[in-house]
């Protein structure tokens, strides 16, 4: 998952400062913007951990907020001046104060991976393929349909979808022409079983 | 990640990311910019300014969507500037990662039957693309021409129909690339094997980039159009 993080503040002092900080000890990608409204640009990305740091009492544009924290691991933090009442309010996840030192920022982006990393979802089986999965990628190659395989191999056509769904996730390879370039490199099928011109 | 404005030099735009080269190149801006800032520079080459920004920042940050007011340019400008990049492709590059991967193809001395169906496989890629390309030049393009220029919609027709033609494309670059980092047998001269991927990897990030372009600024705009001309119509 890539971070990305966010550092919106009027002030370039305080902008370049914290990404200066932040860089040092994390490497972290970091993108300062000056207006809040200038993050809509933004609003695309998915599957990252998103961090922006907001002076505090401001807010997002709601809808940018809402994309965001739909497709992303999202944390908004505040960025309080030291006059403002310490800790977390409404609408933020954490709360940074100007006069944090370094090893308080280091904590707070510790704890935030942390959270980050505990919802992600694991896909480590990344074994080698089953026997019925070679039996499904060898007939993907002979060009049968999911119905067909369904048909020869006696499974439901959802096994079927289920054990493509597998392979490819195994593999990293989607198309039909790659499988059956795979299938043939790894000796399931032999090059006389297909047609090389279809390929090409 | 930084977003590039008017008033930044130019040299520090390519030396941020030289993958831009390139990419200005097809402005019509060479190397050798001396000091002068995007601004200048777009100026004295007859380059609209915001329609420059919104392709270099878009090319730099993979997350960057540009803002309304940087969509305000001519989608006829767009358009210039994506037939120049598939005439850059078909011309340059993919003759060049064909090249390279025939030079990789010679230093095979048996058992080359694998790389074969890679070859095979390059094949049909490359076709694949090549009427990709062809049908945006040939039926795409000159849809969004016409409709800029005569603002009348026709009946059946809408750019959301040629859409989903990327991905294909993409899946079968990403499949070759796994393929011959996973499962070839290296019977090949690694060197020339470098080369050809490094090319190739180059080229797939050049055309995702392509890909965002067309969808995030050329398909907007076409959109924006057709529902204008469907609100007037509607009156």
């Amino acid at each position: 998952m890539e971070e990305n993080v966010f550092i919106i503040h009027p002030s370039e002092i305080v902008r370049k400062g914290l990404a200066l900080i932040l860089q040092e000890y994390f490497k972290m990608e970091i993108t300062q913007l000056s207006s809040i409204n200038d993050l809509n640009s933004f609003a695309a990305i998915t599957n990252n951990l998103i961090i922006v740091i907001i002076q505090k009492g401001l807010v997002l544009p709601v809808e940018t907020e809402e994309r965001l924290r739909k497709n992303n691991q999202f944390f908004l933090i505040s960025l309080s001046a030291s006059t403002d009442t310490e800790g977390v309010t409404d609408g933020y996840d954490y709360d940074l104060n100007v006069l944090a030192s370094n090893l308080e920022i280091q904590k707070l982006v510790q704890v935030i991976r942390k959270s980050a990393s505990k919802t992600k979802t694991s896909n480590t089986d990344n074994g080698d393929l089953t026997q019925r999965e070679k039996d499904v990628i060898r007939q993907v190659a002979l060009g049968l349909s999911n119905k067909e395989m369904a048909d020869k191999l006696n499974i439901s056509i959802h096994t079927v979808i289920s054990h493509r769904k597998n392979i490819t996730e195994k593999l990293n390879i989607k198309s039909i022409s790659g499988l059956t370039v795979y299938a043939i490199m790894n000796n399931l099928l032999d090059i006389s079983d297909i047609n090389p011109e279809e390929l090409i | 990640m930084k977003i590039f404005t008017k008033d930044n030099k130019i040299s520090s735009l390519v030396a941020t990311n030289s993958n831009l080269i390139p990419v200005i190149n097809r402005f019509g801006i060479l190397l050798g910019f001396k000091e002068k800032t995007i601004e200048e520079i777009c100026l004295e080459k007859n380059v609209n300014t915001d329609f420059f920004l919104a392709i270099v920042n878009t090319y730099t940050n993979e997350n960057y969507f540009p803002e309304d007011e940087l969509l305000s340019f001519s989608p006829l400008l767009l358009i210039d500037y994506l037939k120049t990049t598939h005439r850059y492709y078909n011309q340059y590059v993919l003759p060049k990662i064909e090249r390279l991967l025939a030079a990789v193809m010679q230093t095979c001395a048996e058992n080359c039957s694998s790389l074969k169906m890679i070859s095979s496989f390059y094949q049909k890629f490359k076709t694949e693309l090549h009427i990709h390309l062809a049908q945006e030049d040939e039926k795409v393009f000159p849809y969004i021409i016409d409709l800029y220029h005569n603002r009348v919609l026709t009946e059946g027709k809408s750019i959301r129909k040629y859409e989903d033609e990327h991905t294909s494309v993409e899946e079968k670059l990403s499949d070759l690339k796994n393929l011959v980092i996973k499962y070839l047998e290296p019977t090949y001269d690694p060197s020339a094997m470098v080369e050809f991927l490094n090319t190739l990897f180059q080229f797939e990030k050049d055309l995702f980039d392509h890909a965002r372009i067309e969808d995030l600024i050329l398909i907007k705009q076409v959109i924006r159009i057709e529902e204008e001309l469907k609100t007037n119509a509607a009156r």
